[in-house]
């Protein structure tokens, strides 16, 4: 038997912790930097993102000037974004005061939208899939939407029929509204302003 | 005591070093990535004519949230095999181009306003294809192509037609494939 003697425990603490430490270092860099990585290309690009009121945008998505993290984005959801100069589209998930937009409550969308040449709103479920419903609709143009006399529109988004411009929800879960400006006056994402946006104003839940 | 500070050492080299792995990742994705746009729609290289990857409707495409009013077709390219020329005629409907980079990222976009006399044509070439038709152009009649300098010899064009309402759907279809990508030999 040995005793322990205070010399010789230096080299034992150091000699395996060094190479174990190394090894361990190494796969906290490789788990930690890949994990984050993953987790940031699962949502929607970090920076640049252009927010007015429930609309979401990101102009330089579809610019030469897009971030690493936009590129890296595109390629992993096998995405072609609009180019600045062909138009730009607006993600909403929430509605005007910041609740999520849930199916299973009804909502009115209006009663303005920004100047373009043509734009779109169309539905989109929880999966980023266009809802199959029993309308088979699953959004407006600019051009067929139904406005009144002062050229102002509502659209009306619930399960159940309703008058006017109806588009109806997915059966359940969340879902999300995107307006597209195709051709929009300008360079796009500049001079647009929160009040241009239609405002999504839930009206109520259940049944 | 020792133990923990060298622990410590580790953990902190660690996290410096996960910022490193952090930004080579996302950095490196667009070229690593096989299942990317340019991978989707490289099929069409040999083709004169753009395909159809979203038709109006929103049915049967891999894009991820497509518009049912828009219909994209898209065009591979490779300026290995000459500048590439995609030429369309305009119409009623909203009509745009966008230039694509291989590694994701637009280059160039241009919608119908730019059109003459009903049509819209560019040519997308490299930096050496264009110096190489500027010097082979007769000075008193130069060339009125709209050139395009792409930073990467392989990319994609898309085409998008919109159509306001459901009934024009197939009209925007049939703009759409009928524009043309062809790869113009070396003069």
């Amino acid at each position: 038997m040995r005793a322990p003697s205070t010399p010789s425990t230096p080299v034992t603490h150091r000699r395996v912790p060094t190479a174990i430490l190394v090894v361990y270092a190494l796969l906290l860099a490789l788990g930690l930097g890949l994990a984050s990585a993953y987790w940031a290309l699962d949502g929607e690009p970090p920076f640049g993102t252009l927010r007015l009121g429930s609309w979401q945008a990101w102009p330089k998505l579809g610019s030469p000037e897009a971030d690493p993290y936009m590129r890296a984005l595109l390629a992993r959801r096998s995405d072609v974004p609009l180019a600045t100069g062909e138009g730009l589209g607006f993600t909403a998930t929430t509605d005007s005061e910041g609740r999520p937009l849930d199916s299973a409550c009804s909502y009115s969308i209006g009663p303005v939208a920004p100047a373009a040449r043509l734009w779109t709103l169309s539905l989109y479920d929880a999966e980023g899939r266009l809802p199959a419903t029993e309308l088979r609709r699953q959004g407006f143009t600019s051009a067929e939407v139904l406005r009144d006399a002062r050229d102002q529109f509502t659209i009306a988004l619930s399960r159940h029929l309703q008058p006017g411009n109806w588009l109806q929800l997915p059966a359940s879960g969340t879902f999300s509204v995107v307006l597209r400006l195709y051709d929009p006056p300008g360079a796009a994402g500049a001079n647009l302003e929160e009040g241009d946006f239609p405002a999504i104003r839930r009206l109520g839940c259940g049944a | 005591m020792r133990g923990f500070g060298r622990f410590l050492i580790a953990t902190l080299s660690g996290l410096v070093l996960a910022v490193g792995v952090h930004i080579a990742a996302i950095l490196a994705s667009p070229y690593l990535a096989e299942q990317d746009a340019f991978a989707k729609i490289q099929p069409t290289l040999t083709a004169d004519k753009a395909q159809i990857i979203g038709a109006p409707g929103g049915e049967n495409t891999w894009l991820p949230r497509p518009d049912p009013a828009v219909a994209v077709a898209a065009c591979a390219f490779d300026l290995r095999n000459g500048p590439m020329r995609v030429a369309a005629k305009t119409g009623a409907l909203p009509l745009s181009f966008s230039f694509h980079k291989k590694t994701g990222g637009v280059f160039f976009a241009v919608t119908d306003r730019a059109a003459i006399r009903g049509e819209l044509e560019i040519v997308a070439m490299t930096a050496r294809q264009l110096d190489e038709a500027r010097a082979a152009e007769d000075e008193n009649d130069p060339s009125r192509d709209v050139r395009i300098v792409a930073p990467e010899q392989q990319g994609f064009v898309i085409v998008r037609v919109a159509a306001p309402t459901p009934s024009l759907r197939r009209q925007a279809e049939e703009t759409a494939k009928a524009v043309s990508c062809t790869a113009e030999q070396d003069a």
